[in-house]
């Protein structure tokens, strides 16, 4: 990260405000500088209290100086038409994300209305942390006729009753939430995961036809080296990082590190079946060996994943260029623009 | 006048020799656009004429990094135009703002002085200019008073009282004289709508880059 010349914090007090130069550092550019200040502004000015707003203003800036994620601060990150709710100890939800929930919505809803099933749809979210992705995908589906039911699951308690919290903090926007999605807390590495979600969650449903997951997907010398220094310091390192599954765990796989929840995921797809299966990866390289890993499966346990593609960093609203590659023998479609950042797996031919 | 006169009050005859705007005449001349009477907002134009991207840097991304930048820029293929939006902290609230803008400033290009984007700009700008006329016209006579004020306390000094009255009487009706400009008050009239408070002060319309 190149230095930033004295020049520029000048400029940000003279230009932009006094504070601006505390958040600075943090932004890098004026115009990210600019932005960030105005939506502390108008935090402040929304929320009220009784220490002065000018106080407000600074003390936020000071924090956001020490690198404390501007979400955290704000307390709120916008996630399409939603406002999610972020606190301490749970990863905020990424741009990302956003583009390819909003994908997997699009492709959803083309698929429910050529194939006009009235039963609802099964959505499993794992590692679901805010509940972003069982709510956005809620969200789109209001528009369409096609019903959800939502499970999303995660190990932390935190995550849970924050994304409970998600739930009714946007009740307004999905009415039909508080019957169709359940958040529930669960370790997806224990031996009697899978058969547990049937017996207990998905008593009535025939099977899943959409399994998601954000897993931590950053190996420890990539969070040492590759992460933000806000990310590293500030987001939980269980969200990011999984090095908290037990070693022995990670090693009857025989996967990298990094890659130990895909295995875990991938088999318990085997075990479930769902119709897609779409998991966030940290790159390209990540992606490939997903793809493989699911390949894999094919002759081991006969799980056949008609299509897979590869979604990268913004999919939703971009062209379609007809990138593809080749990996074992099977044609994989790639979409959108940026790095790798979806392996999208199903048994569909759609 | 005569019909006029009785509806003043009564001390009003002294102190303005000017007929004041009444309702009835007001009523007869062209109102400007209320807000409901604008053009409407343009349409966006088909997401197959937009080039979409989102301005930001190399390097890793999803859970690695976290930023904040929402900027969303489009471009219009056929003409080339390009609009930013980074106003919000969503990026889908971004894209709509920044299509919406899109599409006004096609409007702009293909409607020129009949675009959405002249006709609001046209009766803003009026509304400005008769809010500072009146303002204008209104310290105008304060200052004046003041002065005329000023001036009878003087008078009152060195003549005495019975003197004050009749000086004071003579230097307003000069004051309303010189003010008093037919071709002014035309005008002003003209941007005069009854229900002028209904309509906002800012018009949630946006301009430039934002």
């Amino acid at each position: 990260m190149p230095r930033l010349p004295p020049s520029i914090f000048w400029r940000a007090r003279r230009e932009i405000s006094p504070v601006a130069s505390l958040l600075l550092p943090v932004c890098r550019t004026l115009q990210s500088t600019a932005n960030e200040l105005r939506w502390i502004r108008d935090h402040v000015h929304r929320t009220p209290s009784v220490i002065p707003a000018g106080i407000r203003i600074w003390q936020l800036c000071e924090e956001r100086s020490r690198g404390v994620p501007l979400q955290y601060l704000l307390k709120t990150q916008p996630f399409g038409p939603l406002e999610i709710l972020c606190r301490k100890g749970v990863l905020i939800p990424r741009q990302e994300t956003e583009s390819y929930t909003f994908h997997l919505s699009s492709i959803l809803s083309s698929s429910s209305s050529s194939s006009s099933s009235s039963s609802p749809l099964t959505i499993l979210d794992l590692c679901t942390g805010t509940g972003c992705i069982p709510l956005l995908l809620l969200c789109c589906s209001q528009k369409s006729s096609s019903h959800f039911s939502c499970t999303g699951i995660d190990i932390s308690a935190r995550a849970i009753s924050l994304a409970k919290q998600n739930l009714s903090h946007n009740l307004a926007l999905i009415p039909s939430a508080s019957s169709s999605i359940q958040f529930i807390r669960g370790d997806i590495f224990s031996t009697k995961f899978t058969s547990e979600i049937y017996a207990q969650h998905l008593p009535d449903a025939a099977e899943i036809d959409v399994l998601t997951a954000n897993p931590p997907y950053i190996s420890p010398s990539d969070f040492r080296s590759q992460t933000a220094r806000s990310v590293r310091h500030y987001e939980p390192r269980l969200a990011l990082v999984p090095d908290s599954v037990p070693s022995e765990v990670s090693k009857k796989y025989g996967c990298r590190e990094e890659d130990v929840f895909y295995a875990r995921i991938l088999e318990i797809a085997g075990d479930l079946k769902p119709k897609r299966v779409v998991l966030e990866v940290a790159g390209w390289e990540q992606a490939v060996r997903v793809v493989e890993m699911a390949q894999a499966q094919r002759d081991t346990r006969g799980t056949d994943y008609k299509v897979i593609e590869i979604w990268r960093d913004d999919v939703h609203g971009v062209r379609d260029a007809g990138e593809s590659t080749e990996i074992w023998g099977q044609r994989i479609r790639v979409k959108g623009e940026g790095d790798g950042r979806v392996v999208y797996l199903s048994r569909l031919l759609d | 006048m005569a019909m006029i006169l009785p509806l003043r009050p009564p001390f009003s005859s002294l102190l303005r020799l000017r007929p004041f705007p009444l309702v009835t005449t007001s009523l007869q001349l062209a109102r400007p656009l209320s807000k409901t009477q604008l053009p409407a907002r343009p349409k966006p134009p088909p997401d197959s004429e937009i080039e979409e991207s989102f301005l930001k840097g190399s390097g890793p991304g999803g859970q690695k990094i976290n930023k904040t930048n929402s900027a969303v820029q489009l471009k219009h293929i056929p003409t080339g135009i390009v609009v930013k939006s980074q106003a919000t902290r969503s990026r889908s609230q971004n894209r709509k703002i920044a299509r919406d803008l899109l599409a006004l400033k096609l409007d702009e290009l293909q409607n020129g002085d009949q675009s959405r984007t002249a006709i609001v700009g046209d009766h803003k700008k009026k509304k400005a200019a008769s809010k500072a006329k009146k303002s204008a016209r209104k310290y105008k006579k304060l200052a004046e008073e003041k002065a005329a004020a000023s001036a009878a306390a003087a008078g009152g000094l060195t003549s005495g009282e019975e003197g004050t009255q009749p000086q004071v009487l003579e230097v307003r009706q000069d004051i309303e004289e010189d003010d008093w400009d037919p071709e002014e008050q035309e005008e002003d009239e003209e941007n005069h709508i009854p229900g002028d408070a209904k309509i906002p002060q800012r018009d949630n319309f946006r301009d430039g880059d934002v």
